[in-house]
């Protein structure tokens, strides 16, 4: 009989108008983002040693940042801005850094309406309020039976 | 009365080209009489961008070649670099990287199937696709922080290891998954619209398929049982037991049931991966600083696509002195300016969507 398919396939969304629904009310509800999230970024300066590794990792030059030597003859930060526009959040940066002072956030809403606020001056705006994500952080768990092993 | 062809412009915006790919049509009334495409509208110049990346840095690049399948374009690539510098690769590491690899296929073909049917008008087919692939994508991002671009194989292995969310989200979609593909050959297969749009339509012979370097489920479509992993196997795929799926005519229909016998069978070797998963570390030891040997190297791997090859020219420093992606959508494509020709302007729409292509790779 001509049409015989389409009603069996009529029977299949028949079965699915009474599933759970399955999208999000965005925004009012917020989305479940994963632990690993590479969103935004967050900057803890104290921690930094001014190594510059997170700079050289980045495969599109996104990073720039700039060193003084301090009374102590450290180096320490005195600038640093990551151009979000040319970045390709690829967490290299992150995974590079050894003080694991450079974390992803997990903010997702980046758009902006003015160009100059797709660069992040971390230095000023270190943004530590935001929800830390875990890529590329040492797993608590894995850090204890480290210690326990020593 | 005296009538004349005239010219249609197909693109590079209209929505049933998948991107930005322009074909110019000659048409007499509503049938094809000559064919022009033209690709660009996407290049990013991707590979001259890699002459100076280091190796590691070229990786988050190749998830913007085929960007529904990152994880099948970082294999490729990693493979090719550990092929030039003889790196073994742990067995956990090469489970977890087939099974992505194969969730991949699912996701890609998932997106192929379900736009390929909504631009002959069946809306609703596309959402039952794409809510399994968003079931995929929700795992990916559980592994590597990101839905599309994930940037997860290394040169040496994966990035890091699964992540305890990862699991139950993968129970929940082997559990789920024979549903969905039951539900759908109830949707579709017999569908008496669907088959009047796509039996006979497009079809390619054997000879002219290969002849054009098609490769993937375009290829199988039309007969030729031709798939990487089973001629020459790369990573660890001769462990497991799966079918190539292999069409008759090589038309439009054949080419939605090759996908999704394809689907089948890849959700056959995610099970048995899963099953078999040994334990251990992730990551090979390699070098800090990647500097392969001076010589090239080329590798290929059985993408959603087609057959993505990777040409890798070392000079011994730690940049790859050229790197070259056979892109399988570049080639899938070079057939429709033949295909076209004699098929009326909604057949051309029907093929264009059967083929599956992507423009970030199509134009690289
Ligand atoms: S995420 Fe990647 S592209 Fe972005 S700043 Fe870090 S290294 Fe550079
Ligand atoms: S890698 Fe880490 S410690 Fe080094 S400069 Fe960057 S943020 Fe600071």
């Amino acid at each position: 009989m001509y049409g015989k398919g389409l009603l069996k396939g009529l029977s299949v969304t028949g079965r699915n108008v009474f599933r759970k629904r399955l999208t999000e009310k965005y925004p009012e509800e917020k989305p479940q983002l994963a632990a690993r999230w590479r969103g935004g970024f967050q900057l803890d300066v104290a921690g930094c040693i001014a190594c510059g590794l997170c700079e050289r990792a980045c495969p599109n030059y996104a990073i720039t940042l700039t060193t003084e030597k301090n009374e102590e003859n450290k180096k320490q930060l005195t600038t640093y801005e990551i151009n979000q526009s040319y970045c390709l959040f690829c967490g290299l940066c992150v995974e590079a850094c050894p003080k694991n002072c450079l974390r992803f956030t997990q903010e997702f809403e980046t758009a902006t309406y003015h160009k100059e606020e797709v660069k992040l001056d971390l230095f000023k705006n270190q943004n530590l309020s935001a929800p830390a994500s875990i890529y590329a952080q040492p797993e608590k768990a894995t850090e204890a039976a480290r210690k326990e092993d020593k | 009365m005296k009538t004349q062809t005239y010219t249609l412009n197909l693109g590079p915006q209209h929505p049933s080209t998948h991107g930005v790919l322009r074909v110019v049509l000659e048409l007499d009334g509503e049938t094809c009489v000559g064919s022009k495409t033209h690709v660009g509208y996407l290049h990013r110049g991707i590979e001259k961008i890699l002459e100076d990346r280091t190796y590691p840095q070229v990786i988050p690049y190749t998830d913007r070649l085929d960007y529904l399948a990152g994880i099948n374009n970082n294999l490729a690539y990693v493979q090719t670099i550990e092929k030039l510098m003889n790196i073994e690769i742990p067995e956990r590491a090469e489970y977890i990287r087939v099974m992505l690899s194969e969730l991949m296929r699912i996701a890609s073909h998932m997106v192929g199937i379900g736009i390929y049917i909504m631009d002959l008008g069946a809306i609703s087919a596309v959402f039952y696709p794409f809510i399994e692939r968003e079931k995929i994508l929700d795992m990916m991002s559980h592994l590597s922080g990101s839905r599309m671009t994930f940037n997860y194989l290394r040169i040496g292995g994966i990035a890091h290891d699964l992540h305890p969310d990862f699991k139950p989200a993968l129970d929940q979609f082997i559990t789920e998954f024979p549903r969905f593909i039951e539900d759908y050959h109830r949707l579709i297969d017999e569908n008496e619209i669907f088959i009047a749009r796509t039996k006979k339509t497009g079809a390619i012979t054997a000879e002219k398929a290969m002849s054009y370097g098609l490769t993937g489920p375009n290829l199988r479509a039309s007969g030729v049982n031709h798939d990487i992993r089973k001629t020459n196997p790369y990573s660890i795929y001769d462990r497991f037991d799966f079918e190539v799926p292999v069409g008759e005519n090589g038309d439009c229909y054949d080419r939605y049931v090759v996908r999704m016998k394809e689907v089948e069978e890849s959700f056959k070797i995610i099970q048995q991966a899963y099953k078999e998963l040994p334990n251990g570390p992730v990551m090979a030891k390699v070098p800090k600083l990647i500097k392969p040997p001076v010589g090239d190297v080329y590798h290929q791997a059985e993408n959603p696509k087609g057959v993505l090859g990777c040409y890798v020219v070392s000079d011994g420093t730690p940049k790859p002195s050229r790197v070259h992606f056979r892109r399988p959508s570049f080639n899938n494509i070079s057939i429709f300016d033949e295909i076209f020709i004699g098929h009326k302007i909604a057949d051309v729409v029907a093929i264009l969507a059967s083929f599956d292509f992507v423009l970030g790779e199509v134009d690289a």
